[in-house]
C-alpha cells in the first residue's frame, strides 16, 4: 500500500517536480529485487547518522566539565566562601580558614519529619524543635539543620541514619590571636563573608573564592593578605595601653605606631576592643574604633601643624617672635595660655610653653584662606580613606572666620580622626612628605609613589627640633626615654559637655617621634577623659598620662622595630637649626 | 582462505575486546586511585591548617606573656641591656693559661709532651715549642698512651 502523505497532495499542483520525487519514494516501497540497493543505501545512512550522533554525544559528555547538579549546586550555593589567610608583617597568622561540618537536610526526602525532628533534636539540644519542624515543612530542596558542629554531634548524627539528613564541609574563620588587632581585622560571618575591617576589603577587593569551601576549591590557592601590623608591637601597645586605662581610671584609650618613611600602620589599638570571634561585642557602640572612626578635637598636638605652617610660608622664620604678654581678645572671647609666661617669644618657646596666645597669632597672621588651605593639602578637612571600610568625616566649622582660625590653631573647633592628625605629623617628621596611611604592608619606593610634598624638609628639621626640645625641656618630658632621642608633643583638649568646654571631662593625646634626628616611628596615644591621682597632683593633662604610657611604649616597642639605643647625644642632630641660632640651641 | 580471515577478524575482535575492557578497568582502578590520594591530601591539609591555627592560638602574644610572668623570673628588656656590635670590645688575643703555668713551674721546652703535637721535623729544629700553641689554637692531640 503508498500512503498518502500530505506533502504528495501538496506536490500535485507542480507537476514537473512531482515525477522524480513521488518516483523515488515509491520505489524505496516497491518489493522488486532490483530496488534493494537503494533502500540498503537508506538503511545505512540512517545507522550512520545515529551512531555519528551517539558518538557525538558520549563525546560532549565525556569532555564537558562536571558541572554541580541539583543538591550539589544548592550545596555550593549556601556553603561559606574560601579566604585567603591574613597574616601580619612577619608572616604570623592573624586569621585563617579551618574545616569545620554543617549538617543539611533534604526536607523532600524526609520520610517521617516528626521523627527526623526529634531524632536531630536529641542530638543536637540547642536546636529548636519547632523551628527546625517549619523549616522542614519549606518545599525546598535543601535546608541547614546546624552549621559548624563537632566531629562528636558528626559521628551521631551521622549513626542516626536518618535519610535525607547529610554533611557538607564548610570553611570557619577563626582568629587565633583574640582580641589581638581585632579592630583592624573585622570579622567574618557565618557564611565567611567579611562584615567589617580588613575582611570586608578582601572581600571587595574581590579575593576570595565563593565557590567555597569542600568541594574542591580551598585555600591553598589563595595568596594571603599581609598586613603592616606587627603582631609582638600590636601586643605590645594593647598592654601597656591597657595598664594606663585602668590606672589613669580613663573611658577609653587608643594608641598607633606608624611608620613615618613608609605610612604603614605597625599597631593600632582602641580600648575597650572585642574578640573577632565574638561579633556581638563589635556592635557595641564603646567599643568603635577610635583611630579612624571616631572624630576629636585634638588639642594641642594641632599646634605642631599651626607652627609648620607658619615656618613653611616664608613670612616666619625660626627665631621669629610672638607677643603672648597678656591673653589674645577677639570680640567677646579671649585666649589664654594654660602655662602663661607674659612675655614675647620665639617659635620654639611657643611650641614648648603650649602658647595658645602664639599658635593663635600665627594663624591670624597669615589669614584664615592660608590656614585652611594648609590643613586641605594637610588632609584635616576631608574624609581619610584607608583599607579600612570605616572612616569617619572630619567636623570643619560651616563658617570658618577668624576666630575660627584662632582656635583650630591650637586644635579646638576642628574635629579629625586621631589617624589624620597623626598622617600630618608624620608628614611634618619625615621630611615634608605627607604619605597616606596603610594597613597593608608597603615598601618605602611604592609610598614615595604615593606621597606628596607637604613642607619644605628645613620646616621638617625645625619641627623634629621642636619636638625634641619639647622632650628636653617642655611638657614630654615624662616620654623621653633614654636611648632613643625621643621628641613629642601634648595635648590636651576639653571635651564638649552640653555645647560648652569641660574643665573636668579632658582628651588627652600625645604624638611622640623617635629618633628625632633620623625619625623612624610616630607614637600617638590617646585617654578619653583620664582622672587626676595622688602621684599625678591631681593633673589630668596630657603630659601626666599619655605622655608616660607614650614613654613606656616607646621603651618597650623601639628595640622590637629595630631601633637601636644610643645613650651619647648624636652630632649634629639639627645642623640648620644650630646654624641660624634658634632659641635653645646655645 | 576465507575460514581464516574470518578466524583472524574473530580473533582480532577478541583480543581488541579484552584490551579494551583492560584499559577501561585500569583507567576506572587509577581513577579511584587518584580520588583516594586528593581526599587524603585535602586531609592533610586541613588537618595542616587546623593545626597552624592551633599553634598560633597558644603561641599567641598576650598567653606567652601571661605564662612567662607566672612560671619564669624574667623582666622586661631595658634599653640598657642593649649593645651595638660596634660598642663589642675586641676579642682579646688567646693566652695559652697551662702553657704559662707550665712555664712557670719550669718544665718549660724540655716537657716531653710539648714535642707531641708537633710533627717531628719542628721538634728536631731547635724552634721554640711553646709558642706555637699560644698564637694559633690547634685542637690538642690525646696523649699517646706509654706503652
Amino acid at each position: 500500500m503508498m500512503p498518502t502523505t500530505p506533502e504528495q497532495s501538496a506536490t500535485i499542483d507542480s507537476p514537473s517536480r512531482r515525477r522524480p520525487v513521488s518516483g523515488f519514494v515509491r520505489s524505496l516501497f516497491s518489493m522488486s529485487k532490483d530496488k534493494s540497493e537503494a533502500r540498503v543505501g537508506l538503511i545505512m545512512l540512517c545507522f550512520c547518522a545515529l551512531f555519528l550522533t551517539l558518538s557525538g554525544r558520549v563525546l560532549y559528555l565525556a569532555m564537558g566539565s562536571e558541572e554541580p547538579v541539583g543538591l550539589r549546586r544548592a550545596t555550593a550555593d549556601a556553603t561559606s566562601a574560601a579566604r585567603p589567610d591574613i597574616i601580619d608583617r612577619n608572616g604570623e597568622v592573624l586569621a585563617t580558614d579551618v574545616r569545620s561540618v554543617s549538617v543539611f537536610a533534604e526536607p523532600r526526602k524526609i520520610l517521617d519529619k516528626d521523627e527526623a525532628v526529634e531524632l536531630l533534636t536529641a542530638v543536637l539540644p540547642d536546636l529548636n524543635a519547632k523551628d527546625l519542624r517549619d523549616r522542614f515543612e519549606r518545599r525546598r530542596g535543601f535546608v541547614w539543620v546546624k552549621r559548624e558542629i563537632t566531629p562528636r554531634q558528626q559521628a551521631e548524627v551521622h549513626r542516626l541514619g536518618i535519610p535525607g539528613v547529610g554533611f557538607v564541609p564548610e570553611n570557619k574563620r577563626v582568629y587565633p590571636n583574640g582580641t589581638a588587632a581585632a579592630h583592624v581585622l573585622g570579622f567574618a560571618n557565618i557564611d565567611n563573608i567579611g562584615i567589617a575591617g580588613i575582611e570586608k576589603y578582601i572581600d571587595q577587593k574581590g579575593l576570595i573564592d565563593p565557590t567555597g569551601a569542600g568541594l574542591n576549591a580551598s585555600t591553598r590557592d589563595l595568596a594571603p593578605v599581609q598586613l603592616s601590623i606587627d603582631l609582638r608591637v600590636q601586643h605590645a601597645l594593647r598592654d601597656e595601653l591597657t595598664i594606663g586605662m585602668a590606672r589613669f581610671k580613663a573611658k577609653a584609650a587608643a594608641g598607633s605606631i606608624i611608620d613615618v618613611n613608609t605610612g604603614e600602620v605597625v599597631a593600632t589599638v582602641s580600648l575597650p576592643d572585642f574578640d573577632p570571634s565574638n561579633q556581638a561585642d563589635a556592635l557595641d557602640p564603646n567599643r568603635i574604633n577610635r583611630i579612624n572612626v571616631g572624630v576629636f578635637e585634638m588639642g594641642s598636638t594641632f599646634k605642631a601643624l599651626t607652627v609648620a605652617m607658619a615656618l613653611d610660608s616664608g613670612r616666619f622664620n625660626v627665631n621669629s617672635t610672638f607677643d603672648a604678654r597678656s591673653a589674645l581678645r577677639y570680640g567677646r572671647h579671649t585666649i589664654n595660655d594654660f602655662h602663661a609666661k607674659n612675655r614675647i617669644m620665639t617659635v620654639p618657646e611657643v611650641f614648648i610653653y603650649s602658647s595658645n596666645i602664639g599658635t593663635a597669632r600665627m594663624a591670624l597672621q597669615l589669614g584664615v584662606e592660608h590656614h585652611r588651605n594648609f590643613l586641605r593639602r594637610a588632609g584635616q578637612l576631608d574624609r581619610l580613606r584607608t583599607e579600612l571600610p570605616e572612616s569617619a568625616e572630619p567636623i570643619v566649622p560651616g563658617r570658618w572666620g577668624e576666630l575660627n582660625t584662632m582656635t583650630i590653631a591650637f586644635g579646638h573647633g576642628l574635629a579629625v580622626a586621631p589617624l589624620q592628625a597623626a598622617m600630618a605629623t608624620a608628614a611634618l617628621m619625615n621630611g615634608g612628605n605627607l604619605i597616606p596611611p596603610t594597613f597593608i604592608k608597603r615598601s618605602e619606593e611604592q609610598a614615595k609613589a604615593v606621597a606628596t610634598r607637604l613642607v619644605k624638609p628645613e620646616t621638617s628639621e625645625a619641627m623634629r627640633y621642636v619636638m625634641r626640645l619639647n622632650a628636653e625641656r617642655g611638657s614630654a618630658g615624662k616620654a623621653a626615654v633614654p636611648g632613643f632621642y625621643v621628641g613629642g608633643k601634648t595635648g590636651t583638649a576639653e571635651k564638649v559637655v552640653n555645647g560648652r568646654y569641660s574643665k573636668t571631662r579632658l582628651f588627652t593625646t600625645f604624638m611622640a617621634v623617635a629618633p628625632s634626628d633620623k625619625p623612624r616611628y610616630l607614637f600617638m596615644t590617646i585617654y578619653d577623659e583620664p582622672q587626676g591621682l595622688p602621684e599625678t597632683q591631681g593633673f589630668a593633662t596630657s603630659g601626666w598620662n599619655a605622655s608616660p604610657t607614650t614613654g613606656r611604649i616607646i621603651e618597650r616597642v623601639a628595640p622590637l622595630l629595630g631601633i637601636s639605643p644610643r645613650f651619647e647625644a648624636p652630632d649634629r642632630p639639627f645642623p640648620l637649626m644650630a646654624r641660624v641660632g634658634a632659641w635653645g640651641t646655645r | 582462505m576465507i575460514k581464516f580471515f574470518h578466524v583472524v577478524a574473530i580473533g582480532g575482535l577478541i583480543a581488541s575486546a579484552t584490551y579494551a575492557y583492560t584499559i577501561k578497568y585500569e583507567t576506572l582502578y587509577h581513577g579511584e586511585q587518584l580520588a583516594k590520594l586528593k581526599q587524603r591530601s585535602q586531609k592533610e591539609r586541613e588537618a595542616i591548617a587546623v593545626l597552624k591555627a592551633e599553634w598560633q592560638h597558644l603561641n599567641r602574644p598576650d598567653r606567652l606573656q601571661m605564662l612567662s610572668e607566672r612560671h619564669l623570673a624574667l623582666q622586661p628588656l631595658a634599653a640598657t641591656q642593649l649593645v651595638r656590635f660596634s660598642d663589642i670590645p675586641a676579642r682579646a688575643p688567646k693566652v695559652d693559661d697551662i702553657g704559662r703555668k707550665l712555664e712557670a713551674l719550669g718544665l718549660g721546652d724540655d716537657l716531653p709532651t710539648a714535642s707531641i703535637g708537633r710533627p717531628a721535623l719542628s721538634a728536631t729544629t731547635a724552634q721554640p715549642v711553646r709558642t706555637a700553641p699560644q698564637t694559633t689554637p690547634q685542637p690538642p692531640r690525646p696523649p699517646q698512651r706509654p706503652q
